[in-house]
């Protein structure tokens, strides 16, 4: 079921209704901005800043438009207000490649096969998601989008406020930049 | 550009979903007959498969409840600020509508003794209009100041 009637709520002034769509866009919002902004103190702020504006906001939401897209449009102009006030170079600073947890080799001496895959899947989930966090803000944000967010070319569009040609290109180029990352970094490995 | 490198630029497109149905046909016909693009393809699959399947940050609850709360407070502000801007609405028009009707009704029913106590009240309204007029004209802007000036610290808080 879709959050029109929740909207719809949050549109009367029910607090009921503002709860329960935190509740149900809590752990999308958070990854996104998360992703986008890489720091989670930042993101949290982001978090809180972003309900703020909702409840600002939301009387002036077209039902007829897509929830979802508007919610990260106003999460993504607060995320994009906020990294142009950090200083640019700060946001292509490469993260670390150090995995939390202990050593990869104490990790993979674990006897019992299925841990052994869980730990290998891990250890590609972490090597995937430290190359996405080192592409550039447009870049990871448009793949997050649309692989973490599961949202359509057209809402993605609505998101970032661009043509539908300028959302497929720039999907292009993020998945080529980070095939290019990973087979620098990792060669010869796969990443499934 | 040949057929080969044409479809073979669509293949992250088509590993993503984003491409046109005829587009889709194109390749799905193409890998049938290219093992080199038909490999690619299941490569650039691998990727957005893992994509698909990164963890998801969860929150700390602590988080949500902090932002639920200020987002409830923030609720109770605004319908406060829109019902008191709904009275201040109601009451200047109201004073509005007082203040032109009052001085015709005086006239009507004062039968114009008022003016047999004094024969230059009759042309006075004008005076007294001008003066009503500019002390609403003061008020409303004074009005206008003060929303603008709580709407500023409330975007500052």
């Amino acid at each position: 079921m879709g959050p029109e009637n929740e909207v719809a709520r949050l549109r009367r002034g029910d607090m009921d209704a503002l709860s329960a769509l935190i509740s149900r866009y809590q752990n999308r919002l958070y990854r996104y901005l998360l992703r986008l902004v890489r720091e989670p103190a930042e993101a949290e702020d982001l978090f809180q800043q972003t309900w703020l504006r909702v409840v600002e906001k939301i009387r002036g939401f077209d039902p007829n438009r897509n929830f979802d897209a508007w919610l990260f449009t106003v999460a993504r102009n607060l995320a994009i207000d906020r990294l142009r006030r950090i200083q640019p170079e700060s946001l292509d600073e490469p993260v670390s490649e150090d995995f939390p947890g202990g050593t990869a080799m104490d990790r993979l001496t674990s006897k019992e096969p299925a841990a052994l895959d869980r730990v290998l899947e891990r250890e590609r989930s972490s090597r995937l998601a430290v190359a996405l966090v080192d592409l550039s803000v447009p870049f990871r944000e448009v793949l997050t989008l649309r692989f973490e967010e599961e949202m359509k070319l057209e809402e993605i569009a609505e998101v970032l406020g661009a043509p539908l040609s300028t959302v497929k290109s720039r999907l292009r180029r993020s998945l080529d930049q980070l095939r290019r990352r990973l087979e620098t970094r990792y060669p010869g490995e796969n990443w499934q | 550009m040949n057929d080969h490198v044409a479809i073979r630029r669509m293949l992250a497109l088509a590993a993503a979903g984003a491409l046109e149905p005829n587009e889709e046909r194109l390749v799905a016909a193409h890998i049938q007959s290219c093992a080199g693009c038909a490999a690619e393809l299941e490569e650039w699959q691998l990727l957005t498969g893992g994509l698909r399947r990164l963890p998801t940050p969860q929150p700390p609850a602590s988080l949500v409840e902090r932002a639920r709360a200020r987002a409830e407070a923030r609720l109770a502000e605004e319908a406060e600020y829109r019902w008191h801007r709904g009275v201040m609405i109601f009451l200047v028009f109201f004073a509005w509508a007082l203040t032109l009707m009052s001085w015709p009704l005086v006239r009507l029913v004062s039968g114009g003794l008022l003016g047999l106590l004094d024969p230059r009240l009759n042309q006075a309204w004008i005076g007294f209009a001008a003066f009503t007029t500019f002390v609403w004209l003061g008020g409303g802007a004074a009005a206008v100041l003060l929303s603008l000036r709580q709407r500023r610290e409330r975007s500052l808080a």
